[in-house]
Parts: C-alpha cells; sequence; structure tokens
C-alpha cells in the first residue's frame, strides 16, 4: 500500500480494464488507459492513452489524446490529437493541435482567431487552384457556383471552416470531373418517348 | 502493471468495473464491480454497493460490500453496511455498522 501511496499521489490512473459508465469530476490530471463513458470534467489535464476509450462529453484544461474519443470536448487552454490518437466529435479550444497521423471528425472552435495569423495561409492554396478549374470544360452552371464560393476569401474561409476546417476537405472540391453529360440524355430520352408512345396508342 | 486510481479529488458518480485493482482515494457513488482487489485509501469515500475478490478499507464505505475473497476493516475506517464474504477481518479502531455474513457455503 505504501508503495502504492508514492506511485499515485495526485494523479489518477484509470487502468486498461476499467469501465467507469457515468459522471466524473475533479481537480487533478487524469490519465486513461480503460474506457470512461458518460461525462467528465477536470480543472485539470485529461490523458488518453493508446489503449484508453473515452465515449463522454468531456470539460477539461487540456487534453492529449492518443486513445480513441467519441463525443465533444471543451478545453479552456489546448486539445491535442498525436498521431495515435482518433476522434469524432466537436472540439472547443483556443489551441487545437492535430498531428499527422491523428484521425479526426467533427468540428473544429477555436473561438475568436488572432487577426492576420492565420488567414493568409489558408487563402494561399485557394488562389494557386483557381486558374486549373477554369481550364477545365465545365458546364455553365459550375463555375458560377464556384466563383461565387470562392472570389472573397474570407467569407470563404470562413463559410469553410465551420464543417471542420480541413484543408483536405476543401482540396478535394475543385478535383471532381464533370459527369459526361453529353451521350446520355439523347438515349434516355429517345428510350422514354418511344415507351410513352407505345403507352398511348394502347 | 499500471494500477487504476481514484485519485483524491476525482468524484465519480456511476458504475466503475473491471479485472484490475482499484485504489479509492478520491469520492465514488454509485457501484464498483471487480475481480481484484479494491482499496479504498484513508481519503477515500465510497457511496456504493461493491463486488469484488478482496477489499481493504481505511476510509469511509456507505454501501453493501460483497467479496469472493476477504474483506478488510482497517483502522480508522467507517463501514456502514452489510459485509458478506468468506474471511472477514475487523481491526481495532475500526468503526463499523452492519450485518457480517461469513457463510461459506456460498462460495
Amino acid at each position: 500500500m505504501a508503495a502504492k501511496d508514492l506511485v499515485a499521489s495526485g494523479n489518477t490512473v484509470i487502468g486498461p480494464s476499467i469501465l467507469i459508465s457515468g459522471k466524473l469530476t475533479g481537480d487533478e490530471d487524469l490519465t486513461v488507459r480503460g474506457r470512461v463513458e458518460g461525462e467528465l470534467s477536470l480543472t485539470r489535464t485529461l490523458i488518453v492513452e493508446p489503449s484508453g476509450v473515452v465515449k463522454a462529453n468531456v470539460t477539461v484544461k487540456n487534453a492529449v489524446v492518443s486513445g480513441v474519443v467519441v463525443g465533444n470536448i471543451q478545453a479552456s487552454e489546448s486539445v491535442e490529437l498525436t498521431h495515435e490518437g482518433r476522434m469524432v466529435g466537436d472540439i472547443r479550444a483556443p489551441r487545437v493541435i492535430i498531428v499527422d497521423g491523428a484521425s479526426f471528425r467533427g468540428r473544429v472552435d477555436m473561438g475568436e482567431l488572432p487577426p492576420g495569423r492565420s488567414l493568409p495561409e489558408r487563402t494561399t492554396p485557394r488562389t494557386q487552384l483557381r486558374p486549373t478549374v477554369r481550364s477545365l470544360p465545365a458546364p455553365p452552371p459550375r463555375p458560377a457556383a464556384a466563383t461565387a464560393a470562392r472570389p472573397s476569401s474570407a467569407a470563404a474561409v470562413a463559410s469553410a471552416r465551420k464543417p471542420g476546417g480541413m484543408p483536405g476537405i476543401v482540396r478535394g472540391e475543385p478535383a471532381r470531373t464533370p459527369p459526361p453529360v453529353p451521350p446520355a440524355p439523347p438515349v434516355v430520352a429517345a428510350g422514354a418517348k418511344k415507351k410513352v408512345v407505345l403507352k398511348k396508342k394502347k | 502493471m499500471a494500477n487504476t486510481v481514484i485519485g483524491s479529488s476525482i468524484v465519480i458518480d456511476g458504475e466503475i468495473s473491471g479485472d484490475e485493482d482499484l485504489v479509492i482515494q478520491g469520492t465514488v457513488k454509485g457501484k464498483i464491480s471487480l475481480r481484484e482487489s479494491l482499496f479504498v485509501e484513508g481519503s477515500g469515500v465510497v457511496e456504493a454497493d461493491i463486488e469484488t475478490q478482496n477489499v481493504e478499507i481505511a476510509g469511509r464505505v456507505t454501501g453493501n460490500i460483497q467479496a469472493t475473497d476477504k474483506v478488510e476493516l482497517k483502522a480508522d475506517c467507517r463501514v456502514v453496511g452489510d459485509v458478506k464474504a468468506p474471511r472477514i477481518l475487523i481491526a481495532d479502531g475500526a468503526s463499523f455498522k452492519g450485518n457480517v455474513d461469513m457463510d461459506v457455503k456460498e462460495r
């Protein structure tokens, strides 16, 4: 017991075979190697280790996710998804770090952005993509929609941020090839006409 | 083997289950079921029904305790509830209120 006390003091660990379902609150760091389901709120740091699974709405100061989190995280300081981290849910924190290898689906809300820092970085790839889109022989409605979404970069970035702010999602948009429209419609129309005529005769 | 520790400032309201030792320094309400040992330390407060193999209690427990092996109430602990286990130890200085059942036939 004495040895356990020394190791344990001031730090809570949920071991790999432990399941906690319900509400968990606390004022100290929490390391999750097992499962926590329900609600989790801490005034300190939550660490989800690779074996850890958290299915909960999480309210913490800092969160470091190397395991699995399903649920929303609200952090007063930062949320970090490491290369082993997998998360589905929304993140709300002033600092959000998602490293290469991490898997994430959900929204990110960093609150008010510091002006002039992150916006120019996002506009550059968009302007580079623009000529390739225009050179494509696209049908008339497509460029209209594309240009409507593109010209004011600030507005475009703001709108792009809402679904998740992932650059990968934005980049996938112009790569869509125009559908093979010309050959298909006449055949269908001809077949339809014939059938209609036959039915009417009967 | 990494143990599970519920630190002194942690409050859990719900259910804890698992196959490893659990040390409670904080507060747990609800239900605890383990296949290993449970340690409720001096600062620990448990308001829950407990099902484990072993229990060592130095803190406060309110609830029924059922152990497949042993329940140990240490000095300075305060336990209210029924205790059912083949082996039950109550140390000098322990405070306990409830029924004791050492019926060996159950095993």
